[in-house]
């Protein structure tokens, strides 16, 4: 497989991008303000920049899903017009997004292949050939014939990146890559990577997780849609560039002296539960959960914690074992018994599982409860009641709004969360569940969300907190417990925990590249 | 983001719509249909305006025209709610064309099995009969929709065929076929179950009143009634409210019975608001324009009771525009769809606006 | 009585029936499929076929050749889905609401076309319908001659479309690009594709089919057009798709299936058994209820289907 070399026109010292003073407008917002970018052929450059600062309206861009309204673009020393995504693939963009855009149902090769070639018939064998020796060049051995949906999220990583490459990409975004891989596995990218790069490919990664941001030859760090600075990684330390990045030093919440916990509160007990066709999604699940102490939630996306939230919340019907709140079976409560009971869920999808977008903030705050005692008033809601509890608690979680009547569709993803919070908050007197309730936030909300958590935890709450930062769970969580394929591998110590340690168990407790199958080297 | 650029102007959506733009765009959508509908005259050989004229003549020329607009309003305001009731959790009742049906069988069985009660009686008889006969019929698709995973848009539409032959199995040498008849139909209600008449030397029947406070009724509950709020969340993100451990399967049964129960009341009132007599045909059509009744009053009750007066003009016209201008009245239905297909559009279009480019490129 | 259905002769005619009351409705649902493997839901199918089949006859009066009420129906589907398509893949009107206002402007129009082209009812022309065409040599076969053989010219290009269709959606190029839309298709639109113009292509496909399928119902087999004639073919249409799991192979079972049953129901009528023709008519509707039910877990619908793409 050759892979790719610049053109005949370009050298090694004509930059593979060049942008120039971009600017794009959405309405009033400014999303990329004179931005200015340049990437060299061979080189692994870093886009690092909070939510919102313009990076993925960047990378829309530069892949031709949006027209920027001011600025130049040049590839290979070549002004550019990208009209579409296919005027990009054709100047030798290709682009891997955070959430993959994949087919489940079709084969590894037919989402390869989809939208490419011409005429009726299918490219199908003079395909099969060329991606097999794109995956030999990378060591790759990807089952080509295999429905992507069953393949594993890091093994549809791959998928993207080698569609990208059968398009031709020179020059490869890479959108939040390692998002949902364990550290081993984010090490193997990197160094495939690297393999690539010494081949002439460039590479933009979009990344806000400072040990890889590190990793990178060069940053261009974005704030508020402007380009803040621009720095040799070598030059720079990972303290500047997170000041860079949100524009003042990062105040630490400390997680103060740890409790060694009070007595059990919660108690999960050989848990084991099965889809519709019989799959095994958690497995002989124990853990015990302590007043004043939290418990961290480690795993990949998909290996049972979002189960096992909903099975402690009676969600989802248990197949065995049982759960204790306070000593009372919860198997046979339905989840507003179990909310009435104290227990507060902050769930992994904002807007899809914990609001009603089209209500107001008031109406959300009492989703749930609105067939409750202070709500209700003879058959009707208490509006007026509603709207002054709304109030405070806009007061309260300082949410950025119209009042207690605005829409929560409206809200950003802070905002909507604060409102989840308050309501979660509120019930949680024994119990708070907490699942991704970071995920996509800014650092400032990160902060609030966590000192907000780690209230609860001073008032005696036992509380569960998954989350895919890991380094967050080793800085709050009393005790880390390691999720695979829906079986807790390990409980750690939570200040001790090592890193790799988590992310060896997160594989599922072997060497992370003989428990992904599809990676052989 | 739409970007399709035309000569230096772009077509963007927007997040919000402007009260301007949509007052805008529903003008244009009814001028569009004004002139469509000419075209339709001019097509059938008719003076379009001598048509119009007859047609409003017709609907509002005197008080009696205006009783028997509201006479022809009626059932399509129970309907047009039926249909709201259900559209606001998003459940797709497409059957309270047969829910229509459904109560004014039961309430016929039920008034039917009284024999010679007081009138009272006999009417409460009818109400109760056509609440629970449309609430069986819309029952049944939530169960199986709730149970059983079946869409509601296609098992409402087969149980209205279904429903449809029902009666006629019962009316066709039945048990309730009119002694001697050539028609499928059932003999005259008795006098004392006719609902009261309103307008002396008119046909405005109780019914109208009774749909009126229904339509209030469904107002209060959609807006302050715990089963409201759980309509309107379902209506928005269904999800959510099951997270809250809120009965989905109940909240669906409980909805589509509802809604069936609106619509029976309709069909209820027709039988004895108007016809005095259930027959196979007349009741059809009711519950297809409550779909765009409900739907032209943006699903709120009070728009329903407005979109249905203006559709009881145009039905009640239709008949002196047929005799006047030669226009059949067949062209109503044609208009009907033709109204609502334009104000659909309206609604989408006015999300979009042009926006002058900064810089062309 | 019921032996009665047991003579050969009867089978016969009842499986030839099966076949030929098959061809509308496999006419529709191969459109339909084709379209709902591109993620948008028609549920105007019934409209489109009434225009089809009105405009079919109609055309087919006024040139007095049933070719060209043919062309002139599929161009009636395709104008109609043309509509459907305007509104809801350029304008993103929710996908349900549309097909039923354009059922309603199907059913609204012919009636009214009807009415005003010809005001005394009684005088209502009829058309010459198309005769069977039997196939030579093949249809003097014993029992399967009669029953696959000796048919209208529709039914064999019905038939024929099965595999043609599961051979465009599941072995071309862009058979793979319009069932990728169906499943993601963000996926195609950031390979710089249109999505829109493959879903315009597969709904208006599918509302030709639809409008042939209708034609079917006229200039094949009735000389007069009747409001609302189509009866809920469109519908049903809609249960054989879902019923046929999204694949043409299971589609045209399930079209025979339903066909079996109206087929059934004419025979006897035909020999006279004693059951009221009201209970004999609902049944599909009721094995179409019936059908749902079962089906429910096995099946596997685009997962993008009837949500309009937007590219965020």
């Amino acid at each position: 497989m050759n892979m790719p070399v610049s053109p005949a026109h370009a050298d090694a010292t004509t930059p593979r991008l060049h942008v120039q003073r971009l600017t794009k407008r959405f309405g009033a917002l400014v999303a990329n303000d004179a931005v200015s970018l340049t990437v060299m052929p061979g080189e692994l450059h870093c886009l690092l920049g909070e939510n919102g600062a313009g990076k993925s309206t960047l990378s829309s861009c530069l892949y031709g899903l949006y027209r920027p309204d001011e600025g130049d673009i040049y590839v290979d020393g070549r002004e550019m017009r990208f009209a579409s995504p296919a005027d990009a693939i054709a100047a030798g963009i290709g682009m891997v997004h955070q959430h993959f855009v994949l087919v489940p149902t079709f084969t590894v090769l037919e989402n390869i292949i989809v939208g490419t070639g011409s005429g009726w018939r299918l490219p199908a064998a003079e395909a099969r050939r060329k991606v097999e020796a794109i995956c030999q060049r990378l060591s790759l051995s990807l089952d080509l014939d295999a429905e992507v949906g069953d393949l594993s999220v890091g093994q549809q990583q791959w998928v993207e990146i080698v569609k990208a490459l059968y398009l031709g990409a020179r020059l490869l975004i890479l959108d939040e890559p390692t998002a949902v891989l364990t550290p081993q596995e984010s090490a193997l990218l990197f160094a495939s990577l690297r393999k690539m790069l010494a081949d002439g490919l460039s590479v933009i990664l979009i990344s806000h997780k400072m040990n890889e941001v590190l990793q990178a030859d060069r940053v261009t760090v974005l704030r508020r849609g402007r380009v803040v600075g621009s720095v040799r990684t070598a030059d720079s330390s990972r303290h500047e560039l997170t000041t860079m990045m949100v524009g003042r030093a990062l105040s630490i919440v400390d997680a103060g002296e740890r409790s060694h916990g009070g007595g059990t509160i919660l108690s999960v007990k050989n848990v084991s539960l099965r889809d519709a066709r019989g799959v095994s999604l958690l497995r002989d699940v124990s853990l015990d959960f302590r007043a004043g102490e939290i418990v961290g939630l480690a795993g990949i996306a998909g290996n049972g914690q979002r189960e096992l939230f909903e099975a402690i919340c009676g969600l989802r019907p248990i197949d065995a074992g049982e759960i204790t709140l306070d000593g009372q079976r919860l198997d046979s409560c339905n989840p507003h018994e179990i909310y009435r009971m104290g227990v507060g869920h902050v769930p992994e999808d904002r807007f899809k599982d914990g609001l009603v977008p089209d209500f107001s903030i008031a109406e959300n705050l009492v989703l749930g409860d609105h067939r409750e005692k202070p709500w209700r008033h003879g058959l009707t809601l208490d509006v007026g009641r509603l709207r002054q509890a709304a109030n405070e608690a806009i007061k309260n979680f300082s949410i950025a709004c119209n009042g207690a009547e605005a829409v929560v569709r409206r809200l950003s993803g802070g905002n909507a969360q604060k409102v989840i919070l308050a309501r979660e908050l509120a019930r949680a007197s024994r119990v708070l569940l907490c699942n991704q309730p970071t995920r996509g936030l800014d650092v400032g909300v990160i902060e609030y969300v966590h000192r907000q958590i780690l209230e609860k935890r001073d008032a005696g709450a036992a509380i569960l907190l998954a989350s895919e930062e890991l380094e967050d769970l080793i800085a709050f969580c009393d005790r880390i417990a390691v999720i695979f394929r829906g079986e807790i591998m390990a409980v750690l110590p939570g200040r001790q925990a090592d890193i790799a340690e988590i992310g060896r168990l997160m594989a599922g407790g072997t060497d992370a590249r003989a428990a992904d199958k599809g990676m052989s080297n | 983001m739409a970007t399709t650029a035309i000569m230096g102007y772009r077509v963007e959506r927007r997040s919000t719509r402007s009260p301007l733009a949509w007052a805008l765009a529903l003008i244009l959508a009814g001028a569009c249909a004004l002139l469509v509908c000419a075209g339709l005259f001019i097509a059938a050989g008719a003076d379009p305006w001598q048509a119009f004229a007859a047609l409003l003549k017709g609907g509002l020329g005197s008080k009696r025209a205006i009783a028997e607009t509201m006479v022809k309003a009626t059932p399509l305001i129970l309907t047009g709610l039926a249909c709201t009731i259900a559209f606001r959790a998003r459940l797709w009742n497409i059957g309270a064309e047969g829910q229509v049906f459904a109560g004014a069988m039961f309430a016929y069985w039920c008034q039917s099995t009284l024999g010679d009660a007081p009138a009272p009686i006999q009417i409460a008889a009818v109400i109760v009969g056509a609440l629970i006969g449309g609430a069986l019929l819309g029952g049944l698709a939530g169960i199986l929709k709730a149970r059983f995973q079946v869409d509601e848009v296609i098992s409402t539409v087969m149980l209205n065929y279904i429903i449809v032959y029902a009666l006629s199995l019962l009316l066709q040498n039945g048990p309730w076929t009119e002694a001697g008849s050539f028609f499928e139909q059932t003999a005259m209600v008795p006098d004392a179950a006719q609902l009261p008449i309103l307008l002396a030397k008119t046909r405005l029947h109780l019914g109208f009143l009774f749909a009126l406070i229904v339509a209030a009724f469904v107002h209060v509950m959609l807006l302050r009634s715990s089963l409201g709020y759980e309509i309107r969340a379902a209506g928005s993100n269904l999800r959510a409210l099951e997270f809250q451990g809120v009965k989905i399967t109940r909240l669906i049964i409980v909805v589509m019975a509802i809604s069936g129960a609106v619509a029976g009341l309709a069909g209820a009132f027709e039988v004895y608001g108007v016809q005095h007599r259930l027959k196979s045909g007349t009741l059809g059509g009711l519950g297809y324009t409550g779909i765009i009744i409900a739907i032209l009053g943006q699903l709120r009750p009070m728009g329903v009771v407005a979109a249905a007066l203006v559709f009881g003009v145009l039905l009640n016209g239709a008949t002196l525009m047929q005799i006047k201008s030669g226009v059949p009245s067949a062209l109503i239905y044609a208009v009907e769809a033709i109204i609502l297909m334009f104000f659909l559009i309206a609604w989408a279009a006015s999300e979009f606006r042009l926006r002058r480019l900064h810089h062309v490129g | 009585m019921w032996g009665d259905l047991l003579n050969l002769g009867i089978i016969v005619s009842v499986l030839a029936a099966t076949i030929r009351i098959a061809t509308p409705i496999l006419f529709s649902a191969l459109g339909e499929v084709t379209a709902e493997r591109a993620g948008v839901y028609n549920m105007g199918i019934e409209g489109t076929m009434l225009m089809g089949a009105f405009i079919g006859w109609l055309a087919t009066y006024e040139s007095g050749s049933s070719l060209v009420g043919l062309v002139a129906a599929l161009l009636a589907g395709a104008v109609m889905s043309l509509i459907f398509a305007v509104m809801v893949i350029s304008l993103k009107i929710d996908q349900i609401v549309t097909g039923l206002a354009l059922n309603l402007l199907g059913s609204g129009l012919s009636t009214y076309w009807l009415r005003a082209a010809f005001a005394d009812m009684e005088k209502v022309p009829g058309i010459s319908v198309l005769r069977t065409s039997p196939v030579p040599l093949l249809s003097d076969i014993r029992v399967i001659g009669p029953i696959l053989f000796n048919q209208g010219l529709l039914t064999y290009l019905a038939f024929l479309l099965v595999p043609v269709i599961w051979l465009f959606l599941f072995r071309s190029r862009l058979g793979l690009e319009i069932r990728c839309i169906g499943e993601n298709p963000k996926a195609l639109d950031i390979k710089g594709h249109s999505v829109a113009a493959r879903q315009y292509g597969a709904v208006i496909f599918g509302g030709a089919m639809a409008g042939l399928g209708g034609a079917c119902l006229t200039i094949a087999s009735t000389a007069h057009f009747v409001p609302d004639m189509v009866n809920g073919r469109g519908w049903l249409a809609l249960v054989i798709v879902i019923a046929g799991g999204w694949r043409p192979g299971w589609i045209l079972a399930a079209a025979l299936f339903f066909s079996f049953l109206d087929a059934l129901q004419l025979q006897i009528q035909g020999v006279g058994i004693a059951i009221p023709y009201q209970i004999l008519l609902a049944l599909p509707y009721i094995a179409a209820i019936v059908a749902l039910m079962i089906r429910r877990r096995a099946s596997r619908a685009p997962a993008m289907l009837g949500v309009s793409y937007r590219r965020e």
